[in-house]
């Protein structure tokens, strides 16, 4: 893996983590807020919003936490893929109903609205940073094992 | 699948489970009284002690879906649209009355009036993403109704479900 590989990886996984960890951090700061926007899909019953809105900020502000900290990285994509993906296929839905919403997906207490089209191509964006990181950090494990492979061989023909 | 995709896997579901459990364990109040349909208490923000002048509601307007409003409707409850007077009169719930957001402080006084505190009251406004209907329970429970509801899908939801309206333009 060339430093511009190198240097490319750890942008993508901070640019990430820096977004799921602001976004988890603001739904906590207001679940009830958040769970009006859920709401606002009109995809669950009304006591599921509130049971999405109590525990998804907190995964996605655990996932952030931990690619951050660049530990667990590739669980914590396949977790933030895996949000990612459901997120986009409630603001399809959305865009198929012709709802007219705010899509949530930051501060639930204030801000301006976000529209589900602009939230839709913030997260194919998001989606492609996943994919790029979890290539880039394929990559930087299998060069690591691959050095591993090499020190061990010698140490052994010693 | 490879043992190592496997286990990567795994680990994101343990991930996502001990997150979710977290928040739970934090909001467990908030889910069970949703769950259980109660009123759902504001949690005051910061020190009340130190901020007095800052007004913290006693609770937040209930929200309800559109069968739920038809059942409180046969047992007396009272629709109040939180629209402004000109949509109410180009078309509204049947049975509803006018209490527009935008001209509250006008009608309030004759709103007390007219209604006893006791009333089941629901609000409702131009469906999801219409903030006035909420704000309209908010504004009803600081002025001492005690059980106001909010039904967020509105006149769109209820229109859309064949359901009787009137108005000038029906």
């Amino acid at each position: 893996m060339s430093r511009v590989e190198w240097l490319f990886y750890h942008l993508c996984r901070l640019i990430l983590a820096l977004v799921f960890v602001y976004a988890g951090a603001v739904k906590i700061q207001d679940v009830v807020a958040f769970a009006g926007h859920v709401a606002a899909y009109q995809i669950l019953p009304y006591a599921m919003n509130y049971l999405v809105a109590a525990t998804l900020p907190y995964v996605e502000f655990l996932a952030g936490v931990l690619l951050l900290l660049n530990i667990r990285v590739r669980p914590a994509l396949v977790a933030i893929g895996g949000m990612t993906l459901v997120f986009m296929v409630a603001l399809v839905s959305v865009l198929l109903r012709g709802l007219d919403i705010d899509c949530g997906c930051f501060d639930p207490a204030g801000g301006e609205d976000v529209s589900a089209g602009i939230a839709l191509l913030r997260d194919v964006g998001l989606m492609v940073l996943v994919g790029l990181t979890w290539v880039l950090r394929s990559r930087l494990t299998t060069r690591s094992a691959k050095c591993e492979t090499r020190v061990e061989e010698g140490l052994k023909a010693r | 699948m490879t043992d190592n995709l496997k286990r990567i896997l795994l680990e994101a579901c343990v991930l996502i489970a001990f997150g979710a459990l977290f928040g739970l364990t934090i909001n467990n109040q908030l889910v069970l009284d949703a769950f259980a349909g109660r009123l759902i208490p504001q949690r005051p923000v910061g020190d009340m002690q130190e901020e007095p002048q800052e007004k913290v509601p006693l609770a937040y307007p209930m929200p309800i879906l559109l069968d739920e409003v038809q059942q409180l409707m046969t047992e007396g409850g009272l629709l109040v649209d939180a629209r402004s007077a000109e949509l109410f009169e180009a078309a509204h719930i049947e049975g509803a009355i006018s209490l527009p957001l935008v001209d509250l402080d006008d009608h309030m006084a004759d709103f007390t009036r007219r209604i006893h505190k006791d009333q089941v009251i629901v609000t409702y406004c131009s469906g999801f993403g219409c903030p006035d209907s909420f704000d309209l329970g908010m504004r009803l429970i600081e002025t001492g109704y005690s059980d106001v509801r909010v039904f967020e899908g509105g006149y769109p939801e209820w229109r859309d479900a064949g359901l009787a309206v009137a108005g000038e333009g029906q």
